[in-house]
């Protein structure tokens, strides 16, 4: 326990809050942008960032995973806050954290592994159409300056990382770009056009909402969907986590956890979020691998806006939207072209379908879901190919069955067999199948018995021992025919 | 000859000119060590595209798969060493920890532009390895 408690802490402190100051110092641009895009002040955002990366720093489950206020559940949560306001919003948020301990202690994280890798690429390359998409209104058709900026924050933060990495770039575009808005002045929109900065910690209160059932049914869809969508994307940084630091890690703990942080942020103005790709590759790439890079990130950050908060309103906005334009290009994934081209078609139309799904109904979850439900039905028809094919041997008839065997695949099994009257036994050679449920067992039987109406011997052979235990157990073929 | 060599290599088909070019700096007995840096970018891209661990493992071994089958046809002993980490610090940290004569990488060959925008790692390595670098163009 106490070892433990070193390891996840306390090993190498030096560089895990080195990188925890990088991170912070690249999550408040985002925070901001996040904020803008669900439609609230920007301190819901920020004040979210650092609750949910400080809780998560202590019940999460992946040491060195950054979870913050993030663009998937602020997209999400955008027609709520136009409809009903920010109440509504952290009311959801609330039970979006019940929802995830709930499925946390019933251990969803192992459910994970049922959400292919094509409806997670769908996943991604919705989510950054959708950050990049919901930018445009900042970028165009607003003023030539803007688009100068924009440009201009765009080239630093792709070029200067190449020369100078001690500081995030998208920091330095922030502070150079504002620097000069606020000595020369320029025809932009700035953040206080879209709401205030408090500078002061969070506290504690409750919603300004009824607490009645019509309420409830307002923001149950939401927080269905923010739990899920923000459980997909955790566990999804927890596995690229996982594997950049080649360390194991408790999904369910991270679930759990997640479902703490929104709970608890809820009642302090925050809006919901979850683990960050982005921000979980940067901390792991300057070297964090504890708990303390997490923890630091979220309490340098609030430190920031306490110390800097005034400056915030004055951030010009085409900067923010060339770095969300960064952060969903990073978000992209680059690959999916090759996937397109390699992949099996229906992986393909999996992936495709996921993207379509979420850019139709501005929802993650839908199509995660819709994603999941195609794969799983192109899973059962793959699967239910059975092959049978017929050998004439000198003495014996032989049909050998190739497949799974189950509920959806005997129709197809039965309708590949020619029941005739041979001058030879029958052989039933069930090698390369498997029998899966009670209606293969009846398929069996129904076989077997359709063959000796015509008047043949029948054998069943090779039933391997799962199958052969389940014929015993169901089946009304008797010891004579299995050999 | 050098007794311990160490080859950066990433799989593509510059590393196995790489490859080739350090038989010239071998003989029976030389180890060669095949270093592979896996960022935290390629384990993004790893996760997305391969979903059991074990698969993801089985693929990096593929890729420098042709590498191992050269030594392998040459008679010359070699490991692979899969480090995580930004690619050009790793590198110099194995080049710089006493266990090697050489280093031998290749480049990939980019233009000023591609350089000032992606980074060159031999360009990186080159500059702060303590052993000597031969850059395979």
């Amino acid at each position: 326990m106490v070892e433990k408690f070193k390891r996840e802490w306390l090993t190498a402190p030096g560089t895990n809050i080195l990188a925890g100051i990088v991170v912070a110092l690249a999550l408040i641009p985002e925070a901001i942008a996040f904020s803008i895009i669900a439609g609230v002040d920007p301190m819901v955002g920020l004040y979210a960032s650092f609750l949910i990366a400080v809780i998560i720093s202590f019940v999460g489950g992946r040491p060195a995973m950054i979870s913050a206020a993030t663009g998937a559940i602020a997209l999400l949560v955008t027609p709520l806050v136009s409809e009903y306001g920010v109440d509504y919003l952290l009311a959801a948020t609330i039970l979006m954290g019940v929802i995830q301990i709930i499925l946390g202690i019933l251990k969803v994280g192992k459910l994970m592994k049922f959400i292919p890798n094509s409806v997670m690429i769908g996943f991604v390359n919705a989510l950054a159409i959708m950050i990049f998409m919901s930018q445009l209104e900042h970028i165009f058709g607003i003023s030539i300056d803007t688009y100068i900026y924009v440009i201009i924050t765009l080239f630093i933060v792709y070029v200067v990382p190449r020369f100078f990495k001690k500081i995030p770039a998208p920091l330095i575009a922030l502070v150079v770009l504002t620097s000069i808005y606020l000595i020369f002045g320029s025809n932009v929109g700035t953040v206080g056009d879209l709401g205030d900065i408090d500078r002061s910690l969070p506290s504690f209160f409750l919603p300004d909402v009824p607490f009645t059932m019509e309420t409830l049914m307002i923001i149950l869809p939401y927080s269905v969907s923010m739990a899920l969508v923000g459980l997909v994307e955790s566990l999804l940084t927890a596995r690229i986590v996982d594997n950049a630091t080649d360390t194991y890690s408790s999904k369910n703990r991270e679930s759990r956890g997640q479902g703490i942080a929104n709970f608890v942020t809820g009642f302090f103005g925050g809006m919901g979020g979850c683990a960050m790709i982005g921000q979980s590759v940067i901390n792991v790439r300057s070297g964090a691998t504890t708990r303390l890079s997490t923890f630091t990130a979220g309490v340098f950050l609030m430190f920031l806006i306490i110390v800097l908060g005034e400056w915030v309103v004055q951030i010009p906005m085409p900067i923010l939207a060339g770095i969300m334009v960064m952060v969903s290009i990073g978000t992209f994934d680059w690959g999916s072209f090759r996937f397109l081209q390699k992949a099996p078609r229906t992986d393909a139309f999996v992936m495709l379908i996921t993207v379509i799904i979420v850019l139709m109904t501005d929802n993650l979850a839908i199509g995660v879901i819709v994603g999941v439900v195609f794969s799983a039905l192109f899973f059962a028809t793959k699967i239910s190919k059975v092959d049978v094919h017929l050998e004439e041997l000198a003495d014996t008839v032989t049909l050998r069955f190739a497949g799974q065997i189950f509920f959806a695949s005997i129709d197809t099994t039965i309708e590949q067999i020619e029941f005739k009257k041979y001058d030879k036994p029958v052989q039933l050679d069930f090698s390369r199948a498997h029998l899966w449920d009670d209606s293969a067992v009846d398929a069996v039987d129904t076989i077997v018995r359709k063959f000796e109406e015509k008047g043949n011997t029948v054998y069943v052979h090779q039933l391997n021992a799962d199958s052969r235990k389940i014929v015993k157990e169901l089946s009304q073929i008797n010891e004579q025919h299995l050999t | 000859m050098y007794k311990n060599i160490l080859l950066a290599a990433d799989g593509s088909d510059n590393s196995f000119r790489a490859a080739e070019e350090s038989l010239n700096f071998i003989n029976g007995e030389t180890e060669i060590t095949i270093i592979n840096v896996i960022d935290a970018e390629t384990s993004k891209n790893d996760v997305l595209h391969s979903s059991p661990s074990e698969s993801i493992i089985h693929k990096r071994k593929e890729k420098l798969a042709k590498i191992v089958e050269l030594y392998e046809t040459n008679k010359i002993s070699c490991n692979i060493r899969f480090e995580h980490g930004t690619p050009n610090e790793t590198v110099v940290s194995a080049a710089n920890s006493g266990s090697y004569q050489l280093v031998v990488l290749g480049s990939r060959g980019l233009n000023t532009l591609q350089e000032m925008v992606m980074g060159s790692v031999s360009h990186k390595v080159a500059k702060r390895s303590n052993i000597p670098v031969v850059i395979v163009k």
